[in-house]
């Protein structure tokens, strides 16, 4: 009888989103009460937001013109690691130097260990991300195109 | 460390995302890869509907555009579930698991149906919310345990938790349930085959595979 009755429930594809929902509320009410988690201080993608950087809300990470060591899980895979993060121009060190104002301007200043995480040693993630991506932009315009 | 994938026979490498073939993925890997040549050689069924009563018949023809695009779909769906076959990184499979949500809506969402399109609608929706626990399970993984390689996580004595296991098998379950959505709108036949398949045995592997990974970490 309540077999019948949830495969009944079931077998409307409209109720599916309802379900996958209430999931959804019971797992996060189960992380909510799982809480606190502690976190883990040895991170190896470490993040540090350094305030009173002249690059202040994109400082990439690492020194510019100098030796930066760069934390991987697999070091013997990645043997040109900590190599792209002299990141800036003369003009731009001695914009980030003497004004407060380099830090706008990310896109002219790849580099840092941002760039050494996304391009290095997960390189094969921003590979992924930009596959999702272009599927996802294949199947919109296919279906804005398409003829009636 | 307890496996059920049995020891690695071979590691591929890029940077620190690993992709290792143990007993368990290389047989998923192989199903993949072949049912991702099946898609490429095969052709379109043609569906034939008799008119009751009478002698009258009409065949739909796909049309090449819609089936070069569910073909590209399937090819996609298929690569992406390579992929997620023999990821040995938490996040990369993630991100895998997601691209093969976002081609199963383009498969059923390229059959010009009006039930199929709402029944992909509807798919669409439960894959856009299952990012979120998708993601959200390796950014509370990462957090916790400070790395995302599996084979470290199986080794390290950092005790994953629970939550972000759950959360794992919850987002991967959204993005893998579109074969109800594509027996719901009865395309099995016809109007999607044969790229239709592709849809379930994408979910079927990342299901297979999700298990490997959570009781593995």
């Amino acid at each position: 009888m309540i077999v019948s009755r949830i495969s009944r429930f079931i077998s409307d594809y409209q109720n599916l989103v309802a379900l996958f929902a209430g999931a959804c509320i019971l797992i996060s009410l189960f992380g909510i009460l799982s809480l606190p988690l502690a976190y883990e201080e040895n991170q190896i993608y470490p993040k540090a937001i350094d305030r009173t950087s002249a690059l202040d809300p994109y400082d990439r990470g690492g020194t510019p013109f100098n030796t930066t060591t760069v934390v991987a899980q697999y070091p013997e895979n990645s043997p040109y690691l900590g190599y792209v993060t002299a990141y800036l121009t003369p003009l731009s060190k001695y914009l980030a130097d003497h004004t407060l104002h380099a830090g706008t301007t990310i896109v002219s200043h790849p580099g840092g260990i941002i760039d050494e995480i996304l391009y290095n040693t997960r390189g094969l993630d921003t590979v992924v991300e930009t596959s999702i991506l272009l599927s996802a932009f294949a199947i919109a315009s296919y279906l804005f195109r398409r003829t009636e | 460390m307890l496996s059920i994938g049995g020891q690695d026979l071979f590691v591929l490498e890029f940077g620190d995302i690993l992709h290792y073939f143990s007993p368990y993925t290389l047989t998923l890997f192989l199903l993949a890869v072949l049912f991702t040549g099946l898609a490429i050689i095969s052709r379109p069924e043609e569906q034939i509907e008799i008119a009751f009563g009478g002698d009258a018949y009409y065949a739909k023809e796909t049309t090449l555009p819609e089936m070069r695009f569910r073909r590209f779909m399937a090819i996609a769906c298929g690569l992406a579930s390579i992929g997620a076959m023999v990821s040995g990184d938490l996040f990369n499979y993630t991100l895998f698991t997601s691209m093969v949500g976002i081609t199963n809506v383009g498969i059923v969402a390229a059959v010009k149906n009006r039930h199929v399109l709402n029944a992909a609608y509807a798919y669409g929706i439960v894959a856009m919310i299952a990012t979120l626990p998708l993601f959200g399970s390796a950014a509370l993984i990462v957090a916790t345990t400070g790395t995302l390689s599996i084979p470290a996580l199986a080794a390290g004595g950092q005790a994953v938790p629970l939550v972000g296991k759950a959360l794992l098998v919850l987002g991967v379950v959204g993005e893998g349930m579109a074969p109800f959505y594509a027996a719901k709108a009865e395309m099995f036949r016809a109007p999607g085959a044969p790229y239709v398949i592709m849809c379930s045995l994408s979910s079927l592997l990342i299901f297979l595979r999700v298990v490997e990974i959570v009781t593995t970490i």
